[in-house]
Protein backbone atom coordinates (compact mmCIF):
# COMPACT_ATOMS: atom_id res chain seq x y z
CA UNK A 1 0.00 0.00 0.00
CA UNK A 2 1.09 3.45 -1.11
CA UNK A 3 1.96 6.15 1.15
CA UNK A 4 0.01 9.82 0.92
CA UNK A 5 2.15 12.91 1.21
CA UNK A 6 -0.37 16.09 1.44
CA UNK A 7 1.96 19.40 0.55
CA UNK A 8 -0.09 21.93 2.23
CA UNK A 9 0.50 25.76 3.88
CA UNK A 10 -2.29 28.08 4.00
CA UNK A 11 -1.29 31.08 2.29
CA UNK A 12 -0.78 31.03 -1.21
CA UNK A 13 2.32 31.35 -3.28
CA UNK A 14 5.07 30.01 -0.89
CA UNK A 15 6.12 26.66 -3.21
CA UNK A 16 3.78 24.16 -2.51
CA UNK A 17 3.12 23.26 -6.30
CA UNK A 18 6.73 23.98 -6.92
CA UNK A 19 7.84 21.28 -3.92
CA UNK A 20 5.39 18.71 -4.99
CA UNK A 21 6.69 18.59 -8.67
CA UNK A 22 10.33 18.06 -7.12
CA UNK A 23 9.24 15.85 -4.24
CA UNK A 24 7.64 13.22 -7.03
CA UNK A 25 10.42 13.68 -9.01
CA UNK A 26 13.05 12.87 -5.83
CA UNK A 27 10.86 10.15 -5.07
CA UNK A 28 10.68 8.51 -8.32
CA UNK A 29 14.64 9.05 -8.82
CA UNK A 30 15.11 7.19 -5.62
CA UNK A 31 13.07 4.22 -7.82
CA UNK A 32 9.94 4.66 -6.12
CA UNK A 33 6.13 4.69 -8.09
CA UNK A 34 5.28 7.65 -7.80
CA UNK A 35 2.06 9.90 -8.85
CA UNK A 36 1.97 13.69 -8.57
CA UNK A 37 -1.79 14.57 -8.12
CA UNK A 38 -3.16 18.19 -8.57
CA UNK A 39 -5.77 19.03 -6.07
CA UNK A 40 -6.06 22.77 -7.13
CA UNK A 41 -9.27 22.10 -8.98
CA UNK A 42 -9.71 25.67 -11.03
CA UNK A 43 -6.57 26.70 -10.57
CA UNK A 44 -4.42 24.01 -11.76
CA UNK A 45 -0.13 24.84 -11.59
CA UNK A 46 1.34 21.90 -11.11
CA UNK A 47 0.65 20.82 -15.17
CA UNK A 48 3.03 23.70 -16.07
CA UNK A 49 5.97 23.30 -13.65
CA UNK A 50 6.26 19.59 -14.40
CA UNK A 51 6.38 20.87 -18.06
CA UNK A 52 3.60 18.19 -18.63
CA UNK A 53 0.59 20.75 -19.75
CA UNK A 54 0.53 19.40 -23.39
CA UNK A 55 -0.20 15.98 -22.78
CA UNK A 56 -3.63 16.93 -20.32
CA UNK A 57 -6.88 14.81 -22.19
CA UNK A 58 -8.43 14.03 -18.80
CA UNK A 59 -8.07 15.22 -15.37
CA UNK A 60 -9.37 13.71 -11.88
CA UNK A 61 -12.65 15.20 -11.62
CA UNK A 62 -13.51 12.78 -15.32
CA UNK A 63 -12.11 10.18 -13.52
CA UNK A 64 -14.19 10.32 -10.46
CA UNK A 65 -17.17 11.22 -12.35
CA UNK A 66 -17.19 8.40 -14.74
CA UNK A 67 -16.21 9.55 -17.73
CA UNK A 68 -12.82 8.01 -18.76
CA UNK A 69 -10.50 5.30 -16.54
CA UNK A 70 -7.85 6.35 -14.60
CA UNK A 71 -5.53 5.25 -16.90
CA UNK A 72 -6.18 7.44 -19.41
CA UNK A 73 -6.28 9.98 -17.10
CA UNK A 74 -3.31 9.41 -15.92
CA UNK A 75 0.19 10.71 -17.74
CA UNK A 76 3.12 9.18 -17.55
CA UNK A 77 6.52 11.09 -17.50
CA UNK A 78 8.57 10.89 -20.24
CA UNK A 79 11.58 11.93 -18.22
CA UNK A 80 11.02 8.94 -15.70
CA UNK A 81 9.66 5.55 -16.19
CA UNK A 82 8.55 5.82 -12.68
CA UNK A 83 6.43 8.87 -12.63
CA UNK A 84 2.61 9.99 -13.26
CA UNK A 85 0.53 12.61 -12.98
CA UNK A 86 -2.67 13.36 -12.61
CA UNK A 87 -4.05 16.47 -13.45
CA UNK A 88 -6.50 18.71 -11.94
CA UNK A 89 -9.96 20.04 -14.11
CA UNK A 90 -9.28 23.44 -15.28
CA UNK A 91 -12.93 24.47 -16.13
CA UNK A 92 -14.61 22.94 -12.97
CA UNK A 93 -14.17 24.27 -9.08
CA UNK A 94 -13.20 22.93 -5.84
CA UNK A 95 -16.98 22.08 -5.01
CA UNK A 96 -16.75 19.44 -8.14
CA UNK A 97 -14.67 17.45 -5.58
CA UNK A 98 -16.79 14.83 -3.33
CA UNK A 99 -15.55 13.07 -0.19
CA UNK A 100 -16.16 9.89 -1.28
CA UNK A 101 -15.20 9.58 -4.79
CA UNK A 102 -11.64 11.40 -3.80
CA UNK A 103 -11.40 8.58 -1.24
CA UNK A 104 -12.11 5.69 -4.11
CA UNK A 105 -9.49 7.73 -6.69
CA UNK A 106 -7.08 7.57 -3.37
CA UNK A 107 -7.48 4.35 -2.23
CA UNK A 108 -7.32 2.81 -5.69
CA UNK A 109 -4.02 5.41 -6.03
CA UNK A 110 -2.87 3.74 -3.15
CA UNK A 111 -2.74 -0.20 -4.97
CA UNK A 112 -1.14 1.20 -7.52
CA UNK A 113 2.44 3.58 -6.24
CA UNK A 114 4.35 3.86 -3.47
CA UNK A 115 3.64 7.66 -3.02
CA UNK A 116 0.86 9.70 -3.64
CA UNK A 117 2.16 13.17 -3.64
CA UNK A 118 -0.95 15.70 -3.49
CA UNK A 119 -0.63 19.33 -3.96
CA UNK A 120 -3.31 20.75 -2.31
CA UNK A 121 -4.74 24.24 -3.25
CA UNK A 122 -4.38 27.42 -0.96
CA UNK A 123 -6.69 28.24 2.20
CA UNK A 124 -8.54 26.09 4.94
CA UNK A 125 -11.37 25.13 3.20
CA UNK A 126 -13.09 22.12 1.40
CA UNK A 127 -10.41 21.78 -1.16
CA UNK A 128 -7.49 21.38 1.60
CA UNK A 129 -9.87 18.72 3.73
CA UNK A 130 -9.90 16.75 0.80
CA UNK A 131 -6.57 16.92 -0.21
CA UNK A 132 -5.62 15.95 4.16
CA UNK A 133 -8.48 13.89 4.94
CA UNK A 134 -6.51 10.44 3.94
CA UNK A 135 -2.44 12.00 4.60
CA UNK A 136 -0.27 9.60 6.21
CA UNK A 137 1.91 12.43 5.82
CA UNK A 138 2.27 16.57 5.68
CA UNK A 139 4.42 18.24 4.48
CA UNK A 140 3.84 22.12 5.91
CA UNK A 141 5.66 24.82 3.45
CA UNK A 142 6.51 28.02 5.09
CA UNK A 143 8.45 31.20 4.05
CA UNK A 144 10.55 32.99 6.68
CA UNK A 145 7.85 36.11 6.92
CA UNK A 146 5.08 36.60 9.56
CA UNK A 147 2.29 36.08 7.04
CA UNK A 148 3.51 32.39 5.90
CA UNK A 149 4.22 31.58 8.95
CA UNK A 150 1.07 32.29 10.89
CA UNK A 151 -1.06 30.73 8.46
CA UNK A 152 1.11 27.66 8.59
CA UNK A 153 0.94 27.39 12.05
CA UNK A 154 -3.19 27.72 11.83
CA UNK A 155 -2.71 24.91 9.60
CA UNK A 156 -0.40 22.72 11.45
CA UNK A 157 -3.62 22.81 14.22
CA UNK A 158 -6.40 21.84 11.90
CA UNK A 159 -4.31 18.80 10.24
CA UNK A 160 -5.36 16.12 12.94
CA UNK A 161 -8.74 17.49 13.07
CA UNK A 162 -9.40 16.92 9.58
CA UNK A 163 -7.93 13.58 9.43
CA UNK A 164 -8.95 10.23 9.21
CA UNK A 165 -5.67 9.16 10.86
CA UNK A 166 -6.47 11.40 13.74
CA UNK A 167 -9.89 10.29 14.24
CA UNK A 168 -8.15 6.29 14.40
CA UNK A 169 -5.95 7.83 16.97
CA UNK A 170 -2.79 7.30 14.67
CA UNK A 171 -0.78 10.16 13.78
CA UNK A 172 -0.25 12.44 10.79
CA UNK A 173 3.41 12.55 10.39
CA UNK A 174 3.73 16.80 9.93
CA UNK A 175 6.74 18.02 9.07
CA UNK A 176 7.51 21.45 7.76
CA UNK A 177 9.68 22.32 4.78
CA UNK A 178 11.00 26.16 4.89
CA UNK A 179 11.58 27.99 1.54
CA UNK A 180 13.21 30.73 0.29
CA UNK A 181 15.49 31.05 2.85
CA UNK A 182 18.48 34.26 1.72
CA UNK A 183 21.20 33.48 4.09
CA UNK A 184 22.64 36.69 3.79
CA UNK A 185 19.39 38.49 4.83
CA UNK A 186 19.46 36.08 7.80
CA UNK A 187 22.53 37.00 8.53
CA UNK A 188 22.21 40.69 8.55
CA UNK A 189 19.24 40.02 11.20
CA UNK A 190 16.65 40.99 8.65
CA UNK A 191 14.81 37.46 7.92
CA UNK A 192 13.67 35.50 10.52
CA UNK A 193 16.39 31.99 10.71
CA UNK A 194 15.32 28.46 10.50
CA UNK A 195 15.69 27.93 14.18
CA UNK A 196 13.88 31.31 14.66
CA UNK A 197 10.77 29.21 12.44
CA UNK A 198 11.03 26.34 13.73
CA UNK A 199 11.14 27.66 17.64
CA UNK A 200 7.81 29.29 16.77
CA UNK A 201 6.13 26.07 14.55
CA UNK A 202 7.15 23.61 16.96
CA UNK A 203 7.51 20.60 14.41
CA UNK A 204 10.13 18.59 12.99
CA UNK A 205 11.77 19.91 9.80
CA UNK A 206 12.39 17.94 6.95
CA UNK A 207 13.61 20.59 4.43
CA UNK A 208 15.27 24.12 3.90
CA UNK A 209 15.16 25.05 0.12
CA UNK A 210 17.29 28.08 -0.44
CA UNK A 211 16.26 31.20 -3.06
CA UNK A 212 17.37 30.37 -6.37
CA UNK A 213 16.72 31.95 -9.36
CA UNK A 214 17.40 29.00 -10.82
CA UNK A 215 13.83 28.10 -10.02
CA UNK A 216 12.37 30.56 -12.04
CA UNK A 217 14.11 29.58 -14.91
CA UNK A 218 13.47 26.23 -14.02
CA UNK A 219 9.46 26.57 -13.87
CA UNK A 220 9.70 28.58 -17.22
CA UNK A 221 11.18 25.51 -19.08
CA UNK A 222 8.92 23.29 -16.75
CA UNK A 223 11.76 20.90 -15.78
CA UNK A 224 11.42 20.51 -12.13
CA UNK A 225 14.83 22.38 -10.61
CA UNK A 226 16.05 18.87 -9.04
CA UNK A 227 16.85 17.97 -12.55
CA UNK A 228 19.70 20.54 -12.71
CA UNK A 229 22.64 19.08 -10.19
CA UNK A 230 24.72 22.54 -10.35
CA UNK A 231 21.82 23.78 -8.28
CA UNK A 232 21.54 24.84 -4.22
CA UNK A 233 17.31 24.48 -3.97
CA UNK A 234 18.10 21.26 -6.56
CA UNK A 235 20.12 20.00 -3.84
CA UNK A 236 17.94 20.80 -1.20
CA UNK A 237 15.11 19.17 -3.16
CA UNK A 238 16.92 16.18 -3.22
CA UNK A 239 18.22 15.34 0.34
CA UNK A 240 14.27 16.73 1.27
CA UNK A 241 12.83 13.68 -1.19
CA UNK A 242 15.27 10.88 0.26
CA UNK A 243 14.48 12.10 4.07
CA UNK A 244 10.87 11.10 3.40
CA UNK A 245 12.54 8.19 2.45
CA UNK A 246 13.84 7.49 5.94
CA UNK A 247 17.53 8.64 5.41
CA UNK A 248 19.12 10.77 8.03
CA UNK A 249 20.94 13.73 5.60
CA UNK A 250 22.63 16.87 7.01
CA UNK A 251 21.24 20.37 5.93
CA UNK A 252 23.01 22.02 3.80
CA UNK A 253 25.04 24.22 5.44
CA UNK A 254 23.62 28.07 3.94
CA UNK A 255 26.05 30.82 4.34
CA UNK A 256 26.07 34.19 2.76
CA UNK A 257 28.63 35.22 0.23
CA UNK A 258 30.42 38.07 1.90
CA UNK A 259 31.12 41.31 0.51
CA UNK A 260 33.83 43.93 1.71
CA UNK A 261 31.57 44.89 4.49
CA UNK A 262 31.18 41.57 5.72
CA UNK A 263 34.91 40.76 6.00
CA UNK A 264 35.51 43.77 8.08
CA UNK A 265 32.96 43.05 10.05
CA UNK A 266 33.98 39.83 10.79
CA UNK A 267 37.43 41.62 11.82
CA UNK A 268 35.48 43.15 14.51
CA UNK A 269 33.48 39.89 15.57
CA UNK B 1 27.04 42.07 21.32
CA UNK B 2 30.25 42.21 18.64
CA UNK B 3 32.38 45.48 19.33
CA UNK B 4 31.39 46.31 15.79
CA UNK B 5 27.70 46.79 16.97
CA UNK B 6 29.65 48.41 19.98
CA UNK B 7 30.37 50.94 17.77
CA UNK B 8 28.34 51.23 15.30
CA UNK B 9 25.30 51.14 17.49
CA UNK B 10 22.28 48.41 16.84
CA UNK B 11 19.01 48.94 16.57
CA UNK B 12 16.63 46.32 16.39
CA UNK B 13 16.25 44.42 13.19
CA UNK B 14 13.55 43.69 11.68
CA UNK B 15 13.97 39.32 11.86
CA UNK B 16 14.07 40.13 15.85
CA UNK B 17 10.46 42.22 15.03
CA UNK B 18 8.52 39.59 13.12
CA UNK B 19 9.61 36.45 15.46
CA UNK B 20 8.14 38.68 18.75
CA UNK B 21 5.52 39.86 16.75
CA UNK B 22 4.14 35.98 15.68
CA UNK B 23 5.13 34.93 19.58
CA UNK B 24 2.60 37.20 20.56
CA UNK B 25 0.04 36.58 18.02
CA UNK B 26 -0.19 33.20 17.58
CA UNK B 27 -0.10 32.55 21.63
CA UNK B 28 -3.71 34.24 21.02
CA UNK B 29 -4.53 32.61 18.12
CA UNK B 30 -3.80 28.93 19.32
CA UNK B 31 -6.57 29.71 22.11
CA UNK B 32 -9.48 29.05 19.57
CA UNK B 33 -7.87 25.92 18.15
CA UNK B 34 -9.32 23.78 20.18
CA UNK B 35 -12.78 22.11 19.06
CA UNK B 36 -14.02 21.33 22.37
CA UNK B 37 -13.31 24.79 24.24
CA UNK B 38 -16.58 26.16 24.53
CA UNK B 39 -18.13 22.62 25.46
CA UNK B 40 -15.54 22.42 28.25
CA UNK B 41 -16.00 25.89 29.49
CA UNK B 42 -19.45 25.12 29.81
CA UNK B 43 -19.31 21.99 31.95
CA UNK B 44 -16.37 23.10 33.92
CA UNK B 45 -18.57 25.88 34.93
CA UNK B 46 -21.56 23.37 35.76
CA UNK B 47 -19.20 21.21 37.85
CA UNK B 48 -17.50 24.31 40.07
CA UNK B 49 -21.14 25.81 40.93
CA UNK B 50 -21.85 22.97 42.90
CA UNK B 51 -19.03 23.85 45.22
CA UNK B 52 -18.54 27.80 44.93
CA UNK B 53 -20.26 30.64 42.85
CA UNK B 54 -17.99 31.29 39.41
CA UNK B 55 -17.67 34.67 38.11
CA UNK B 56 -15.51 33.55 34.87
CA UNK B 57 -13.67 30.64 33.65
CA UNK B 58 -10.49 31.22 31.21
CA UNK B 59 -9.36 28.52 29.32
CA UNK B 60 -5.82 29.14 27.69
CA UNK B 61 -4.21 26.51 25.62
CA UNK B 62 -0.26 26.98 24.48
CA UNK B 63 2.14 24.70 22.51
CA UNK B 64 5.60 24.86 23.38
CA UNK B 65 8.06 22.19 21.56
CA UNK B 66 6.24 18.59 22.89
CA UNK B 67 4.10 20.08 25.83
CA UNK B 68 0.75 20.93 25.52
CA UNK B 69 -0.70 23.29 28.32
CA UNK B 70 -4.39 23.57 29.33
CA UNK B 71 -4.28 26.38 31.55
CA UNK B 72 -7.54 27.12 33.60
CA UNK B 73 -8.27 30.43 35.36
CA UNK B 74 -11.26 30.17 37.17
CA UNK B 75 -12.56 33.31 38.71
CA UNK B 76 -14.97 32.77 42.09
CA UNK B 77 -17.18 35.73 43.60
CA UNK B 78 -15.89 36.96 46.63
CA UNK B 79 -17.55 34.85 49.75
CA UNK B 80 -20.61 36.83 51.07
CA UNK B 81 -19.90 38.06 54.60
Amino acid sequence: MGTIITVTSGKGGVGKSTTTANVAVGLAQAGKRVVAVDFDIGLRNLDMILGLENRIVYDSIDVMEGRCNLSQALISDKRDKNLYFLPASQTKDKSALQKEKVRELLETLKKDFDYIVIDSPAGIESGFENSIFLADEALIIATPDVSSVRDADRVIGIIDAKSEKAKEGKEVKKRVVINRIKPEMVESGEMMSVDDVLNILAIPLIGVIPEDKKIISATNLGEPIIYDKNSLAGEAYRRLSRRILGEDLEFLELKAKKGFLGIIKGLFS
Amino acid sequence: MSLFEAIFGRKKKSAEAARDRLKIMLAHERVNTLPYIDDLKRDLIEVVKKYAEVNDIKIKTEKNQDIDFLEVEILLNPPKS
